[in-house]
């Protein structure tokens, strides 16, 4: 059982974690606009509280439009007590790979990345890396990656994460994935992917950390590449309704949906159907019955919506409510309204416990 | 083996079957005649996303060859069929010559995304914009989805990766008008009442033309003209119906074994 030093019970389902992994696009800051980007409310403040309460933190990061020092620099000055240390990004990574393998790059990246290759020897490439390039990806840009790989006897072609967009403050932007998508198909070739979701990326994370997946949760806004991809791992993954995350496949308006699974085929047709309790539940997920395990994916109700887990997996799905959060029914409804709050911490967690204790249901 | 129906439709390619950049195969000028005093209806085919119908006309009048406009059809008239058919407002992202043959069209708030080979707009902005109208439910038509073609000074990437990459971001799949797809050459029998198997399409490139048009019910008659490489024929399954010198030859053949 972790520290306790907040005096905060830890939730039920969360015994035994001793460290948590977190995005930090679209769960602490939302990027873009004049001043690099804006804090979702209430994210800093449970930063500071996941660090007092003696959990292990680290920061699990697919950020490639940056270097390391210049991105902590900017959210040091969003107010969250974040250092370079602590971030787990692809540039480094990449980089170790690139060294291993013999590599040499052609980069098709944001200009602010470059510094992270500096040690990197560019001449001649032979292979292709590609990152969050945005107005980068110009067509004369690409071009040049594409004609680059195309003439390689071996095309090698390496992309900073596999992500399909994110949320910047001005709207949705294409990320890496599409363009890495984009090489692929020209070229007829299989990226390899150094970031989120590759297991790889996510065991180094752990292996700085200390904290074997068994006992970290990460946390983040894209169910494919930080919740589908911690889980691969076999961490738990909380899902948090700011930043990419879109209610998109939500059939009932009127219920807030407060949860997605990780296997996204699965949720069509399925989403926003009313549940009955699940009477036999795996150890360790959210209603802890002694049981056995499910099969397949079942609605639960919870806090007076219903929210989609698939045993098996140990899928957390918790609302992420505002700072307004209360441990009442009446709050939580209308935190639930409140779509792009965030706040992070135990004492949700734990508070949210309640109702399922209370056994509402709905 | 079934008999097969009398020959009623021609359908012939233009780059590289009947004119290679700006000279024509040497013949097909007659040729040409010749077909015309068959009773078979000819329609021109053509992948271009860079050339509205006048263009082609003109290059084609001036090289010798007597054809009206309405038998001239591309996948730029295809992708209006289509944009008819579903009653959208397309976001054109085709490259300026092409935009003639779309005057008619609504663009104003679009809410469906038509992209051609436009390099001058396959920037991160204008990507961008049709990411999120694609995300928000509009359909993705593309033009052709060539991975890349030749120009002078080197290769270069054609709107195929650039679809796909949108297909990946918004999970959705495009519709695809040019060859190879079948609802090309369907689309371009449509004017002609003829079924494909009563049609045979003409062309150079073993798989666009002759693969996609044979996939479609249509014969396929492959020309050693323009793109085509020896060995080419190996390379479709069914093999092509024929394969002749070029378009001369090809129209021998249909006057004396197809009619």
């Amino acid at each position: 059982m972790a520290a306790q030093d907040g005096g905060a019970k830890m939730a039920a389902w969360a015994r035994g974690v001793r460290g948590l992994l977190l995005d930090i696009s679209g769960v602490l800051y939302d990027s873009g606009g004049g001043g690099g980007g804006a804090p979702i409310a209430g994210s800093a403040e449970a930063v500071r509280k996941i660090k007092a309460s003696g959990l292990k933190l680290r920061f699990c990061t697919n950020e490639t439009q940056a270097t390391r020092e210049k991105f902590v620099k900017k959210l040091q000055g969003l107010g969250f007590d974040i250092s370079v240390a602590e971030v787990t990004a692809p540039a480094p990574a990449a980089c170790r790979l690139l060294k291993e393998r013999g590599l040499r790059p052609h980069l098709l990246v944001h200009d602010d990345l470059i510094p992270e290759f500096a040690e990197i020897d560019k001449t001649n490439p032979n292979c292709v890396v590609v990152g969050d390039a945005a107005e980068n990806f110009s067509y004369a840009n690409v071009n040049e990656a594409f004609r680059v790989l195309i003439g390689l006897e071996k095309p090698v072609l390496i992309s900073l994460g596999r992500g399909r967009y994110y949320k910047e403050t001005d709207g949705l932007k294409l990320d890496v994935g599409a363009y890495m998508k984009a090489l692929e198909y020209a070229c007829d070739v299989e990226a390899e992917v150094v970031g989120k979701p590759a297991k790889a990326f996510f065991e180094s994370a752990l292996a700085e950390m200390g904290v074997p997946p068994q006992q970290a949760i990460m946390i983040g806004d894209d169910i494919v590449n930080d919740v589908g991809g911690a889980q691969q791992c076999g961490m738990r993954a909380v899902q948090v309704r700011t930043g990419k995350y879109s209610k998109r496949r939500e059939t009932e308006p009127s219920r807030q949906l407060s949860a997605v699974t990780a296997e996204r085929q699965e949720d069509s047709g399925r989403s926003g159907t009313r549940g009955t309790v699940c009477s036999v539940p795996r150890p360790g997920c959210l209603r802890e019955k002694p049981g056995h395990r499910l099969q397949k994916a079942t609605w639960l109700p919870c806090c007076q919506a219903s929210f989609r887990r698939q045993c098996g997996r140990s899928v957390l799905c918790a609302e992420i409510a505002g700072p307004a959060f209360q441990a009442s029914a009446d709050s939580a409804a209308r935190a639930r309204t409140r779509y792009g709050a965030g706040m992070l911490g135990r004492r949700f967690l734990s508070a949210n416990r309640n109702y399922w204790d209370r056994g509402k249901k709905s | 083996m079934a008999a097969r129906r009398a020959l009623k439709a021609v359908l012939v390619d233009l780059s590289g079957t009947l004119h290679v950049e700006d000279s024509a195969v040497p013949g097909a000028q007659e040729a040409l005649k010749r077909l015309r005093s068959a009773p078979v209806t000819i329609r021109f085919v053509t992948n271009t996303t860079k050339e509205c119908k006048r263009d082609l006309l003109e290059r084609l009048t001036k090289l010798g060859f007597d054809i009206a406009e309405n038998e001239i059809f591309t996948s730029l008239t295809a992708a209006r069929n289509l944009l008819e058919q579903k009653q959208v407002r397309p976001l054109l992202l085709v490259d300026e010559k092409a935009l003639p043959d779309f005057t008619g069209v609504a663009t104003e708030d679009p809410n469906a995304v038509v992209i051609g080979l436009a390099p001058e707009h396959f920037h991160y902005e204008m990507m961008n914009k049709a990411f999120r109208l694609i995300l928000d439910g509009a359909p993705l038509i593309a033009i052709h989805k060539a991975r890349y073609f030749k120009k002078k000074n080197g290769l270069a990437l054609g709107p195929g990766p650039f679809v796909t990459g949108l297909e990946y971001a918004t999970d959705t799949k495009a519709t695809v008008v040019g060859k190879p797809e079948k609802t090309f050459f369907l689309e371009a029998l449509r004017g002609t009442s003829c079924a494909p198997e009563e049609a045979v399409m003409i062309g150079d490139d073993c798989r666009d033309d002759v693969g996609g048009a044979q996939d479609a019910g249509m014969r396929g008659i492959l020309v050693r003209t323009g793109k085509y490489r020896p060995g080419d024929e190996d390379k479709i399954n069914p093999a092509p119906y024929l394969t002749c010198e070029s378009f001369p030859e090809a129209v021998e053949h249909i006057l004396d074994h197809m009619l």
